[in-house]
């Protein structure tokens, strides 16, 4: 009878530690499940703020600061004349970032291929180069300084690298007072150069919603690996078919334009957010209006 | 701040540091280096954008390659082809005005375009050791870091072939290949004009300064420019280089490295 009754206290034991396992796994599941979902959200809310804040909240627009960089370089070396030249790897071109100086407009229409010119021939060798009397230089894109009406004595061209690969160049024309740039010039510019680089890529970079994404990643950190890498392809295979996303790339555009009117100045900023508002509220009265069936009596 | 590497701030008068000779090594001449030597017999390839054999500063190429990248894979042709912007010429002229004699080979792998630009500059280079050139002036470098591993290679394959390569630092925070490696003769730019003065750095990779800043060079179009670049220190060392291989043939690299460092104008010499 003893045996009987232990047996059967045994096997309710099993089965209620096997219930006990049982449970604890499907907990355990749960708890993964509810962290993976937790996980999600705070990235998608990271993921949000970060590119509306990175693009609406930064102080100066990119356009202005490499404007800035360049004058800056410009104004400390002494030069009359300057532009950036980023390289337009589908057509192998120069295309002007910045043009600075008196025939600044007229020059900015042009293109240069690679390799023409002193311009062309830096972005190719990557070398920096300075040359004094470039307006006894049948070659120096002579066809373009025809056209703009302006040959320029001395050129300083230095390379624009980001990551290993030289994406553009930095160019200043006729040093003031003396025939020739310095070495000291070529070293200051060649410090400016970088700047503009890195302001460049970084502009780009957000661009790239796989590499926003794993700066977000990384900056949400203690992730647990198993989770991490699971979520790191399914985030990858998102951000790889997003960027293709057309409403993504527009929202990306109209944040850019709410910057770069903000940040034109207090009242300019007053104006764009009057509009919106308008605008806003015009649409969610409609919306309201539109919703209700006509009460017709 | 840790000390960087300026544009060619190691050749400045401040910088410079001067050489203890190491007897008997160091009491090396000038006049046993390369006296009476005009570079006559020494091949010597100029890897870059062509070369102008019209030029007069040039007079003359012996053999030509250019090489670009088709659909196939690389291509080379030997016909001879012209500089598609200077560059090629302003290095030939340089070494021409310092060995006149030597055989100057036109090796072009700048073309108007950076596609495939890494892998056809080896492609140059490789050219080079295997038409057994003596010295090869390289102007130019890569600084992709997925290129580290072939120039390393090509480099020691061309010093124990002793194929002499002598190449432009570019000084920019940027490491460039092969100009960083131990196997080369990297060179950067001082600021005096006579063309046979050189200084050594003790704190390499750039290990030479030659003149590069406000250089008279040839250029495309058969006329002249001023240029400053490290570009057109490089070929005065490749002249140099032509000079004592025409004096004394077979040279490794490492005997010529001693030649240069003996011969280098911060060497304390006692007179």
């Amino acid at each position: 009878m003893n045996d009987d009754n232990r047996t059967g206290d045994q096997d309710a034991l099993d089965r209620a530690q096997k219930t006990i396992a049982q449970q604890a796994a499907e907990i355990q599941r749960l708890r993964e499940r509810l962290s993976d979902e937790r996980f999600a959200a705070d990235l998608r809310e990271a993921l949000a703020l970060a590119t509306t804040v990175g693009t609406i909240g930064s102080p100066v627009s990119h356009d202005r600061l490499l404007e800035m960089i360049v004058e800056t370089a410009t104004r400390v070396i002494s030069a009359r004349a300057s532009s950036l030249f980023l390289i337009n790897a589908q057509t192998q071109e120069l295309e002007f970032a910045v043009a600075l100086g008196q025939k600044a407009a007229a020059v900015r229409k042009f293109t240069v291929p690679l390799g023409h010119g002193i311009a062309g021939l830096v972005a190719v060798t990557g070398q920096p180069m300075a040359v004094s009397d470039a307006s006894s230089d049948p070659r120096h894109a002579a066809d373009i300084s025809r056209s703009v009406g302006y040959t320029p004595n001395s050129i300083l061209c230095v390379p624009l690298y980001y990551n290993d690969q030289v994406i553009g160049v930095l160019e200043l024309l006729d040093k003031e007072d003396t025939p020739s740039f310095t070495p000291s010039d070529i070293e200051i510019l060649s410090l400016f150069a970088n700047l503009a680089a890195v302001s460049i890529e970084q502009s780009r970079t957000h661009e790239n919603l796989a590499s926003l994404v794993g700066d977000v990643l990384q900056s949400l950190g203690g992730v647990p690996g198993s989770t991490r890498s699971r979520l790191d392809e399914g985030f990858r295979d998102f951000a790889s078919r997003s960027s293709q996303d057309e409403t993504y790339k527009q929202n990306l555009h109209l944040a850019r334009l709410v910057h770069e009117i903000i940040w034109r100045g207090e009242n300019e900023a007053k104006a764009c957010q009057a509009l919106l508002d308008g605008f806003a509220q015009y649409l969610r009265a409609r919306s309201v209006s539109g919703g209700e069936p006509e009460v017709m009596f | 701040m840790e000390r960087r590497p300026a544009w060619s701030a190691q050749f400045t008068h401040e910088a410079l540091q001067s050489l203890q000779p190491v007897r008997p090594l160091d009491d090396i001449t000038p006049e046993w280096a390369w006296g009476g030597s005009t570079g006559k017999g020494v091949r010597v390839a100029v890897v870059d954008s062509g070369i102008d054999a019209g030029h007069p500063a040039v007079g003359g190429v012996q053999g030509y390659v250019a090489i670009s990248e088709g659909s196939d894979g690389l291509e080379f042709s030997s016909e001879p082809h012209s500089d598609a912007y200077g560059h090629g010429t302003a290095c030939a002229g340089i070494i021409r005005s310092i060995a006149p004699e030597c055989e100057l080979y036109s090796v072009k792998v700048l073309g108007p375009n950076l596609s495939g630009r890494g892998a056809v500059f080896a492609a140059g280079l490789r050219w080079a050791i295997d038409e057994a050139m003596h010295v090869c002036n390289l102007s130019l470098g890569t600084t992709r870091r997925e290129y580290y591993g072939l120039f390393h290679e090509l480099a020691d394959r061309a010093c124990f072939e002793n194929v002499l390569l002598v190449s432009a630092a570019n000084n920019m925070p940027i490491p460039t290949f092969p100009s960083l490696y131990s196997s080369v003769i990297s060179v950067a730019s001082h600021e005096e004009q006579e063309p046979y003065l050189f200084y050594y750095n003790v704190r390499p990779p750039v290990e030479f300064g030659a003149p590069g800043i406000d250089v008279r060079v040839a250029w495309s179009g058969g006329g002249y420019i001023t240029a400053t670049g490290n570009s057109f220190a490089a070929p005065h060392i490749t002249g140099i280089v032509a000079r004592i291989l025409g004096k004394h043939p077979g040279l490794t690299l490492f005997q010529v490295k001693v030649i240069l460092r003996a011969l280098s104008a911060n060497m304390t010499r006692s007179r």
